[in-house]
């Protein structure tokens, strides 16, 4: 009996000896990070040699998966056009922007108008309903943000069944349920902004730690793997000390933020966060610490949240995309598709002040870089 | 003529007919058929078949729990834990469905079973440690949501084979598949409350219990039934939510309780138990659901039509309390 507890002893010590150098000598995966594949872009500084607008030139174009609008019994081209706006909710700042950009875009075009009505707290349902009641009454075009992209869907097809044109932003649906999607952010792109940002401000061999909601939220994980996939690439001397979850709580993400602060002290150079509700929390957890000098704070966070830690330059920028230009674009879009000016298997689309928007993922109409809220820009936002 | 009307074992039809009209329904459907007119001359796109039988559809999950709602407030007791039944079952189908590898007709059995058990539950503790209806379900409204996100962790189950989708987004004879389920239910559990014995019970334990007790009836046997069949009805509701929307979320009939409620006390129930009807409350489910609808239709913005559905939730309370005084100071 006791042998046999030997010889396995012994036998996982071995095994364990054997498996360490091997574990170690692989690039360690960050906590948090999810399986799928990942997709780094270009370096910090890289992508300016290749400035001539297609970045993913190696890249093979996908497909439009898209849907198509019934083709009506009139061609709508620079008429006037009656579009009804169904965001996740009304009522809360991140909306009232896109609704802010859409009549700005309204007002350019001259010939569009368009109004925003939606449920009241974010519900599939009350999403549906309202959807299909303008369809109805009878638009030419509906913009969406899906409380839940499959459930969305099917009224979506009854409204390009119907001839109205369908064009989805912040949140998608399923491809073929609208014709294009307005793609605030990619996560390659969101992770290479904030790797990007903790290197500008603490340098290539910054030691950092990661305050996300949860290690199986799809979005976090995304962007976890991608910062992780692009500081591989980039920047392998950064120093990844460890991820902690918080949920989106408030009390709890400032918790893990002083745990981090308390844990690794001097070592200790960046937070970056990855919830609306972790980045202010973390900044509040290195402002009470007295170690806004140390630490830097960079992540995904609202204006309104960052204002006070930004203006007392605790905290030097964090990102989102501004909703603004995401209503702005969706307008400029729907225009352009009902006056034939954008179809399926082009690669981008002219959106006003915006410029030239690129085509990715086979009908999604990227925005742009993330945004950068900074001193400077802070106080013109209010959401 | 004047002999018979006086005399009130042996109604004309013109008395029968004025009794229905004053009556908590009668009243309610006046100002049902008042609204729809008035939004149908707002716009031409409300008063269509197509348009009304799509409002039939969506109404249909309302008003398969607005059913045994109704029958537990007459009774006096509550049951806010319907819409987190709801989505219990509904991640409840999914999850076994999709995670666990369950045929999926054994998934939405299972599905509608747990919702069951979970009204059970609920009838249990409120009959044997008698905790108060409002306090046991508003925990449990809590509880089988936490359940249900518990569960799913968050995650939708998708990609439902087509005969799935029957009951919520097909059609019968060219009538909404739940349409057909919804009348069906309303005109058998109308009859029950109305002709039978059970509802005899119930509008007895809701206008005194303990006198109920004392003359023998089995309270706590009939209690704990209309607790559970309010989980089947809400499971079933789950189900063809499911169905109609083609996917699960954990956050499945949030706030449907609220709607339920409204639409039974809408249509003449007391919150205090004892009055009630099955058609009374599917007269204020309509009645909400075409508010809803019409007014968006005529381009009142749905933030504004939530403000006017409240108001006319208050009028007609008024007018019907109004009227229903008058009566009883006339007899």
């Amino acid at each position: 009996m006791r042998k046999t507890l030997a010889i396995t002893l012994i036998l996982a010590l071995f095994l364990a000896l054997v498996s360490m150098p091997l574990s170690a000598d692989g690039h360690e995966r960050w906590d948090g990070s999810d399986e799928l594949d990942v997709n780094p872009l270009e370096c910090m500084g890289a992508e300016m040699m290749d400035d001539d607008g297609d970045m993913d030139e190696d890249m093979e174009m996908m497909e439009y998966d898209g849907g198509m609008a019934a083709m009506g019994d009139m061609d709508m081209a620079g008429m006037e056009i009656v579009v009804v706006d169904v965001p996740k909710l009304i009522g809360i700042g991140y909306f009232a922007a896109t609704t802010l950009g859409q009549q700005q875009a309204a007002e350019e075009l001259g010939n569009v108008s368009v109004s925003t009505d939606g449920p009241t707290d974010a519900n599939i349902d009350d999403q549906i309903q309202i959807i299909d009641s303008y369809i109805t009454q009878g638009v030419d075009g509906i913009l969406f943000a899906a409380n839940d992209p499959v459930a969305i869907a099917p009224v979506l097809r009854k409204a390009l069944e119907a001839g109205i044109h369908v064009v989805g932003y912040d949140a998608n649906s399923e491809p073929d349920a609208r014709e294009w999607f307005v793609n605030q952010a990619e996560f390659n792109g969101i992770g290479k902004a904030l790797i990007d940002s903790l290197v500008s401000q603490k340098g290539e061999d910054a030691s950092f730690g990661i305050v996300t909601s949860t290690f199986t939220t799809p979005n976090q994980a995304r962007w976890v793997s991608e910062m992780w996939a692009y500081a591989d690439k980039c920047f392998p001397d950064l120093d990844w000390l460890e991820t902690l979850e918080a949920q989106e709580d408030a009390g709890l993400s400032f918790q893990q933020a002083q745990t981090l602060i308390n844990k690794y002290g001097e070592d200790l150079d960046g937070i970056i966060a990855l919830t609306s509700v972790a980045t202010p929390a973390s900044a509040d957890a290195v402002n009470q610490a007295d170690v806004c000098e140390d630490v830097a704070v960079t992540g995904l966070g609202l204006p309104n949240a960052m204002r006070p830690y930004i203006s007392s330059g605790c905290v030097q920028e964090v990102y989102l995309w501004n909703p603004v230009d995401l209503g702005y674009a969706a307008v400029y879009i729907l225009r352009a598709v009902i006056d034939g000016e954008f179809q399926p298997g082009d690669t981008s689309v002219m959106a006003g002040r915006l410029g030239e928007l690129m085509v990715v993922n086979g009908s999604e109409v990227l925005l742009g870089p993330p945004f950068a809220f900074t001193a400077e820009n802070v106080d013109d936002f209010d959401f | 003529m004047q002999e018979t009307r006086t005399d009130p074992r042996n109604p004309t039809v013109h008395d029968k007919l004025r009794r229905l009209l004053i009556s908590q329904e009668g009243v309610l459907f006046l100002i049902m058929l008042v609204s729809v007119l008035f939004l149908a001359t707002r716009t031409d796109k409300f008063l269509t078949v197509d348009n009304l039988l799509q409002q039939g559809r969506f109404m249909a999950e309302v008003g398969l729990i607005a059913i045994p709602m109704t029958y537990i407030i007459i009774t006096g007791g509550i049951d806010l834990s319907v819409g987190s039944i709801l989505g219990l079952t509904a991640i409840v189908l999914g999850w076994t469905w999709q995670e666990l590898g369950f045929p999926l007709e054994l998934a939405i059995i299972t599905g509608i079973t747990s919702g069951t058990i979970a009204g059970f539950v609920n009838g249990l503790f409120i009959v044997r440690v008698g905790v108060p209806p409002l306090i046991m379900t508003l925990a449990t409204l809590a509880l089988y949501r936490g359940l249900a996100e518990g569960i799913s962790e968050a995650r939708s189950a998708r990609g439902y084979p087509e005969w799935f989708f029957q009951l919520g987004q097909g059609e019968l004879l060219g009538i909404p598949t739940q349409l057909w389920l919804l009348i069906i239910a309303v005109i058998i559990f109308a009859i029950v409350l109305a002709r039978t014995r059970l509802g005899r019970a119930l509008y007895a334990i809701g206008n005194n219990e303990t006198g109920a007790r004392f003359s023998g009836l089995t309270v706590n046997r009939h209690l704990l039934f209309i607790y559970t069949f309010s989980g089947f009805m809400s499971a079933v509701a789950g189900y063809i939510f499911v169905s109609r929307v083609s996917t699960t979320r954990s956050d499945m009939g949030t706030g449907i309780e609220l709607d339920v409620i409204a639409a039974v006390v809408l249509g003449g129930t007391s919150i205090f138990g004892g009055t009630g009807s099955i058609p009374g409350a599917i007269i204020g489910v309509v009645l909400i659901q075409l508010l809803k609808n019409g007014l968006v239709l005529t381009g009142v913005t749905s933030d504004a039509t939530i403000v006017v559905i409240g108001s006319v939730l208050i009028f007609a309370i008024l007018v019907n309390n109004f009227i229903q005084s008058r009566r009883n100071e006339g007899d």
